[in-house]
């Protein structure tokens, strides 16, 4: 399972990438492997206020349909057009090309709840016994 | 409960799922690449999970004339047949495939695992005549080979000609490696190829060998696209107990002419009073995924429900059947509401794919 040991993750199995006063945001590796063939992404639009832990888009694969929260809250400020035609880079390169919105946060200590990859990977290791 | 070829499934590094009590690959690789594997060349499915009843004795064709829904008397052996299982009311307790061993005398009923403990009660329960009913499940293991490259890998592995049965017949035979084996020329897929029943013990065998010769494993995902994408049904999704084969589609199945069988009344009714609901194709002309529970709508009005609902990963689009009001005619436009989105979609005959691809 690829981790970046550069990203901040979530229990709901997004990672994060602190860009200044901005967060880059998908979903792990883990989570596309657990999802298989991502199908469709329908983010919220640029512009739209969230608090920590609200939608900011739906992915579904052939299966099932999940949700992906903000890590923070914040204003989403760019999303990604390209999973519109390609929801496959999800699959296919979750933490480069298959990013889903970039949120500019309002407290910076919301970044704290946020796990390393060292908590990640033992969160996984946790949750698959 | 885990089939023969758990292990396999776990060396392919499948992902697992429950399915009625059973642990079953949902897929390997991906769902995509497998749905396009069987359409292209050739997906490999374990389908032991599914239920074998053996009907016999000289009063197995009277009960079975009685309980199925098409003329069983003139089955040859070799002769397989798509029916129904009904209660009275004509709901249908299961789908399901006859398989004439010997005619008059000896039958056996491949049924969906989810139902197959419902069906053996109820064939027990309806069975003044004293047939002999068997639940054999265990003693068989089940694959399915499906696709274009059936006949090669059929032949190189078991020196079989696909071409030497027709559509829903089959064949018996025996192999030193895999023992006996019923091979019929059925399948849920569409894509042509065949089903086999075997001894557990040969099945993990047999299992790799078709995967040596080419044939791609395929997960339960795949085979619920692929069926979709056809617009055969699934019991427990698009069929119940509470729809009947008319409201269905599936009259070709059901034998109206025959003196009785269970459920032939309400059916004769319903056939000269007309279905007030059908089970319907549906594609989805716009970004989305329908779902079975989205309702459908037209003018904004309720017209209908998905009963299951996909992508197909041939045209990417997204894909339904569902029960709509009899108004409801093909190629009109209504909506799905998908999650309060309300997409566009056109009513549609399946198959949603053209057979040659």
């Amino acid at each position: 399972m690829n981790i970046p040991e550069q990203l901040r993750y979530t229990k709901d199995h997004e990672w994060a990438k602190i860009e200044d006063n901005t967060l880059r945001v998908g979903i792990t590796d883990y989570a596309q492997h657990e999802m298989g063939d991502v199908v469709y992404v329908d983010l919220k639009p640029t512009g739209t206020k969230v608090e920590k832990g609200d939608p900011v888009g739906t992915v579904e694969s052939v299966k099932a349909v999940s949700e992906v929260f903000a890590p923070v809250s914040g204003t989403i400020i760019e999303t990604n057009a390209a999973l519109e035609q390609s929801p496959e880079l999800v699959n296919q390169d979750s933490y480069g090309q298959g990013w889903m919105v970039v949120i500019a946060f309002e407290d910076a200590q919301d970044l704290e709840a946020l796990m390393d990859a060292k908590d990640y990977e033992e969160y996984l290791s946790a949750e698959a016994k | 409960m885990r089939t023969p070829l758990f292990h396999e499934h776990e060396k392919l590094h499948a992902k697992i799922v429950d399915f009625h009590g059973w642990e079953m690959p949902v897929w390997y690789t991906g769902i995509k690449e497998e749905h396009l594997a069987t359409r292209r060349s050739a997906g490999l499915f374990d389908i032991c999970h599914m239920g074998e009843i053996y009907v016999s004795a000289d009063e197995s064709l009277p009960f079975l004339e009685r309980v199925l829904t098409r003329d069983i008397s003139s089955m040859e052996q070799g002769g397989a047949l798509y029916t129904f299982l009904l209660n009275n009311a004509g709901g249908i307790i299961d789908d399901l495939i006859v398989y004439c061993l010997e005619p008059k005398r000896r039958f056996m009923l491949c049924v969906n695992s989810s139902n197959k403990d419902r069906d053996y009660a109820w064939l027990n329960e309806q069975n003044s005549l004293g047939a002999v009913i068997e639940d054999a499940s265990d003693a068989f293991a089940m694959l399915a080979l499906q696709g274009p490259a059936s006949g090669a890998i059929l032949h190189s592995c078991l020196g079989f000609d696909l071409e030497d049965i027709r559509s829903f017949h089959f064949s018996m035979a025996t192999s030193p490696a895999y023992g006996e084996f019923l091979i019929s020329r059925t399948g849920y897929t569409g894509a042509g190829g065949v089903e086999i029943f075997l001894s557990p013990n040969g099945a993990t065998g047999l299992w790799q060998a078709f995967i040596a010769e080419g044939a791609v494993p395929c997960g339960l995902g795949a085979r619920d696209t692929l069926r979709l994408e056809m617009g055969y049904p699934l019991h427990g999704n698009d069929l119940s107990e509470t729809t009947t084969p008319l409201e269905a589609g599936l009259g070709f199945a059901v034998n109206l002419q025959k003196p009785d069988f269970i459920g032939k009344q309400a059916l004769l009714v319903q056939h000269q009073r007309g279905v007030t609901r059908r089970l319907t194709g549906m594609e989805v002309l716009e970004r989305g995924v329908p779902r079975e529970g989205c309702l459908c709508l037209k003018h904004d009005s309720v017209v209908g429900i998905v009963t299951s609902g996909s992508i197909s990963p041939v045209t990417g689009m997204g894909i339904a059947l569902g029960y709509l009001d009899a108004s409801v005619k093909e190629g009109e436009d209504i909506s799905v509401d998908v999650r309060g989105k309300h997409l566009k979609a056109r009513v549609k005959k399946p198959p949603f794919v053209s057979g040659t691809l």
